[in-house]
Order: C-alpha cells, then sequence, then structure tokens
C-alpha cells in the first residue's frame, strides 16, 4: 500500500528510519513518514503505539536517530528551538497551555521566535481570536481557568502565533466533549487551505479520517500501513480494527 | 508612639535588604524550583570582589556595579555547571547542592578574606553621624532611606522586566510550563542561567549595602540576613516577587516591633526565633504563602 502520490515532489516533512525513544527503552522503530505542503495528515494508533513520541522526535523535545528532513534541511540534530524557528509547532497532549499566564501572554510568547515586529504580532493576535472568539473574550484571563476545550484553542493558537508551516497536533480530542472536538478539527481542516500542513495523531479515528488527506498506521512503534484516507477508510480489516464498524 | 514609629523604621529599613535578598529566592525558585541556601554567600563573596575593587580606588557605585556583575556571572555559572546536570538526576540532589554551596562558598571566603584586618567598605549613601532627618520623633538615617529606595527602584526594575520584555515573557512562560517554554522555541537553559544570574546580582546588591552599613565585609554577615530573608520568602509565596518584598518589609517591621516591646521576652536575642516562628506558621496554615499561586492540577 504506497500512499505518498499525494506527497509528490519534495515533501515538506520527510522522516526516514526515525527511532527514539526513552533512557535504554526504544520505541519508535524505523518509522517512515512524510507530510506535503498544505496536507493533512493523520497518524492513527492505540495508546502506547507510539504517537506522541513520534511527535516530540519531531519537534526535537526528546533525543532521535535516524532523518528528519524538513522544507529541504536536515534538522535531524537540531533543538527544540530551532526547529520552531525553521517552522514546526507542536500543540502538546493535554494541557499545552501556560497556566498562569493571561490567553494574551499566551499568545504573545507563542510568537517568541518571531522578529517582525509588535504590529505584525499583534495582527496575527487578532486573527486567531477571530478564528476563536471565546478567547478573545477571556483574553486577560489565567489560562490555567479556562475549560478543557478552550485550553486546547488557547494550546492550538499558541503553536500558530510562531507562523509555523506545519502544525503537530498530539491528540487535541483528548478528554474534549464531542461537540468541542467536532469543532476543533473542523478549524484543524480549514489551516491546511491557509497554507499550514498538519501532522495529527488520533486515538479517535471516526473524526481524524474525516478531515485527512492521508493516515498512517502505527502499532507498536512500527508504520503498518498508510495510505489516502479513502483507501485506508476502504479496506475492511483496517475499517475493523480502527473504525469499530 | 515614637517607639512604634522608631520600631517600623527600623523593620522597614532592615526589611528593605531581607527583600532584596528574598526578591533573589523567588527568581531562582521561579525558574528551576530551587531554593538556593548558598544565596547569602554567594552575595557575601560578591561584595567582597566588590571591595577589592573599592580598595584600589575604584569609585564605590562602580566596584557595587563590579560586584554585581560578578555576582550575576556566579549565580549563572552555578546553574549549568552545577544544578542543571543535578537536577536531572534528582530534587533532592540539588537540594543538597545548594547546601554544599552554601558551606563551600563560606570555607572560601573565610580562608581568603576571614583573617583580620578586616576589609572596610564605605556605605552607597550618606553615612556620617549627622546624615539623618527626623520625621514622627524618630531618626530616619539616610543609610536606611537608601536601602528602602534601592529596594523599591530593584522591585519596580523587576516588575519591568517581568512584565514589559521579552525575556521577562520567557522567564515567565519557564516557571508556568518547561515543557512548552521548549515548543515555543524558547532557549530555556539560556533563561535559568539568566535568572540565576539575576538573583545572583540582586544579592550582591543586599550584600553591598549590608556591609556599607556595618562599615565593613565579613564573611558572615549574610547568616542572618539570609535566614529572615528565606522567612520573607515564604510569608510572601516562594513564586511571587510582590509578595517577596512585602514579606520582607513585614519580616522586618514584625521583628523590630516584638524587640521593642516585648523587651524582657523576645528582645534584640531573640529576634531571629520570630522569623523561624513566622516560617513555621505559614508553612502550617498558608503553605502558598500571602501571594504565592496554590498548585492547582487539573486531571
Amino acid at each position: 500500500m504506497s500512499g505518498d502520490e499525494h506527497a509528490t515532489g519534495a515533501a515538506l516533512l520527510e522522516v526516514t528510519g526515525l527511532r527514539a525513544g526513552y533512557g535504554q527503552i526504544n520505541v519508535l522503530h524505523d518509522i517512515d513518514l512524510s507530510v506535503g505542503a498544505n496536507e493533512v495528515v493523520v497518524v492513527l494508533g492505540a495508546n502506547g503505539a507510539g504517537k506522541t513520541t513520534t511527535m516530540r522526535a519531531i519537534s526535537g523535545t526528546i533525543p532521535r536517530d535516524g532523518s528528519i528532513t524538513f522544507a529541504g534541511e536536515v534538522v535531524t540534530k537540531s533543538a527544540a528551538d530551532s526547529i520552531v524557528r525553521a517552522g514546526i509547532a507542536q500543540v502538546p497532549q493535554g494541557r499545552g497551555t501556560f497556566p498562569e499566564l493571561t490567553v494574551e501572554d499566551n499568545l504573545r510568547i507563542g510568537a517568541y521566535t518571531r522578529r517582525d515586529g509588535n504590529a505584525a504580532v499583534r495582527s496575527d493576535i487578532d486573527r486567531w481570536y477571530t478564528t476563536f472568539p471565546r478567547l478573545a473574550e477571556r483574553r486577560e484571563q489565567r489560562a490555567g481557568s479556562l475549560s478543557g476545550g478552550e485550553q486546547q484553542m488557547v494550546a492550538i493558537a499558541r503553536a500558530l502565533m510562531s507562523r509555523p508551516t506545519l502544525l503537530l497536533c498530539d491528540e487535541p480530542s483528548l478528554g474534549l466533549a464531542p461537540r468541542i472536538t467536532q469543532e476543533l478539527f473542523a478549524i484543524i481542516a480549514t489551516l491546511s487551505e491557509q497554507g499550514v500542513a498538519v501532522l495529527l495523531v488520533e486515538q479517535n479515528a471516526n473524526l481524524a479520517m474525516r478531515i485527512a488527506h492521508r493516515v498512517y498506521l502505527l502499532e507498536t512503534g512500527r508504520i503498518v500501513a498508510s495510505g489516502d484516507a479513502a483507501t485506508i477508510a476502504a479496506d475492511d480489516s483496517i475499517r475493523k480494527a480502527y473504525l469499530g464498524y | 508612639m515614637d517607639r512604634f514609629f522608631e520600631a517600623l523604621f527600623l523593620g522597614l529599613s532592615s526589611g528593605a535588604i531581607y527583600a532584596l535578598v528574598a526578591l533573589a529566592i523567588v527568581v531562582i525558585f521561579r525558574g528551576t524550583g530551587t531554593l538556593n541556601f548558598a544565596q547569602g554567600e554567594m552575595a557575601t563573596m560578591s561584595a567582597f570582589v566588590a571591595w577589592i575593587f573599592d580598595d584600589m580606588g575604584v569609585p564605590l557605585a562602580i566596584s557595587v556595579l563590579i560586584g554585581m556583575a560578578f555576582g550575576f556571572l556566579l549565580g549563572a555559572a552555578t546553574e549549568v555547571s552545577i544544578i542543571r546536570p543535578l537536577q536531572k538526576k534528582s530534587s533532592l540532589a540539588v537540594f543538597v547542592a545548594t547546601i554544599a554551596l552554601f558551606l563551600g562558598i563560606n570555607a572560601l571566603t573565610n580562608g581568603i578574606w576571614g583573617t583580620p584586618p578586616e576589609e572596610s567598605l564605605d556605605s552607597l549613601f550618606p553615612n556620617d553621624p549627622d546624615d539623618f532627618v527626623r520625621l514622627l520623633g524618630t531618626v530616619w538615617r539616610y543609610t536606611s532611606i537608601g536601602a528602602l529606595v534601592v529596594t523599591l527602584a530593584v522591585t519596580a526594575l523587576l516588575f519591568l522586566l517581568f512584565q514589559k520584555t521579552r525575556f521577562g515573557l520567557a522567564m515567565r512562560g519557564v516557571a508556568s510550563n518547561a515543557e512548552s517554554s521548549r515548543l515555543v522555541g524558547i532557549p530555556t537553559g539560556r533563561v535559568l542561567a539568566g535568572s540565576w544570574g539575576i538573583a545572583g546580582a540582586l544579592g550582591a546588591l543586599a550584600a553591598t549595602i549590608v556591609a556599607g552599613n556595618n562599615g565593613q565585609v565579613t564573611p558572615t554577615m549574610m547568616f542572618t540576613v539570609f535566614v529572615y530573608a528565606t522567612a520573607a520568602a515564604t510569608l510572601g509565596g516562594l513564586d511571587s516577587p510582590g509578595g517577596a518584598v512585602v514579606g520582607g518589609l513585614l519580616i522586618g517591621v514584625i521583628e523590630n516591633v516584638a524587640a521593642e516591646f516585648s523587651e524582657d521576652w523576645v528582645g534584640q536575642d531573640m529576634k531571629l526565633a520570630v522569623a523561624l516562628l513566622v516560617i513555621f506558621v505559614v508553612l502550617l496554615f498558608k503553605p502558598s504563602g500571602l501571594f504565592g499561586t496554590a498548585k492547582v492540577e487539573r486531571v
């Protein structure tokens, strides 16, 4: 099942032979995956499959081996802050916010790596307030005082403030009401139309498949299948295992 | 009433010093979550450095700035070379390391500068016998007023640093969520080293003021100041700079009023016990202090 027809030419993110883990324990075994520009790619996997580890390895918050190329540059050895500067922003699992900071400061700190002046940052903050009107209402509140769904919005807006070309989303649906999750996924889907590619890892396969262009299946640290969202959804055994019908 | 104002003013002026050191304690605690037991000793060493330059004929204000620069470097170097590697092992190791630093730096300053003649240092502020004003029936010496003004000015500067600058935003970010700080591209290592540096410079400033008031630099001059400052930071809340200042001034006033009005019981000898009592009571009833944030975990 070769699913790379979408990512023609040079992919935005090209990961080959990625190995990573914690201490002596290796979690990822030679992962290959790619994300094209403006593409929404979903990695599905159960608990412990290595989804979060994959995200951390790409964002440079844990040591890793193999090769990661982003926008033509090898970033395998880059530190987390230079990966952000290169254009990859991660929304970590759970609370990715700064709970003691106000919503507004959360967005301002998201622009930490930018050097294009206060006016540009200000207009981006207002842009994401338009996308997430509830955050505009709560701009002076501490992020930690918001509901789970609102905090997830803060985390996503915070990540977008660095003007990434690739957004890594680690299980944004975790612990959220279905209606909120749908709202979030709808916004994530529109990002690719605005020039931001998305790599999304999820357990919530049904929803994720709806916005995905391409899908990878991750099992115990290995990619076991990949392909167009439609192709994957049509595969009986995969559908039974991941979609439950 | 005169006695009260006298005790109040004495309290405010010594409290200003406690507040400066408490600010240093808070800046470090917010960054690395460490209570730096060596804060006072690092400050003493920096004061000796200021004395060296003062003794060579460098103007006092410049010598103090050099001492603060030394304090900054000492703090930053401590974070990079000792605290950071140990923090990966365990927080207990860091705790023990700051106590070891306390002993080590104290032995060092004692060894180098401990033998008489004592190292004399002038006050940054006019300190002749007639340099005072009378207010509310009490003598307010310029040195005390100076310490108070310096503390308030430093507090205002720190507030601007925290609230209005990019580095300050990064410091607040690292204090709030270290992992997300890395994910927004903050070089957390540099921020933590910077926090320890700022704390070192604050301590150096406090120590040169103490030395100026005493007229000399001595290896043990920051012992009690550090205990009071710890009480102040605990009272104000270990993660609250504003709390550190309020706590410092309160502790200064409490100890002096207690000593003044309970001469037979507390007196000058048991002032320090008042600070320990404050630490104990605060930890018992309000562990996060007056202005500190109580840790709330959303599960």
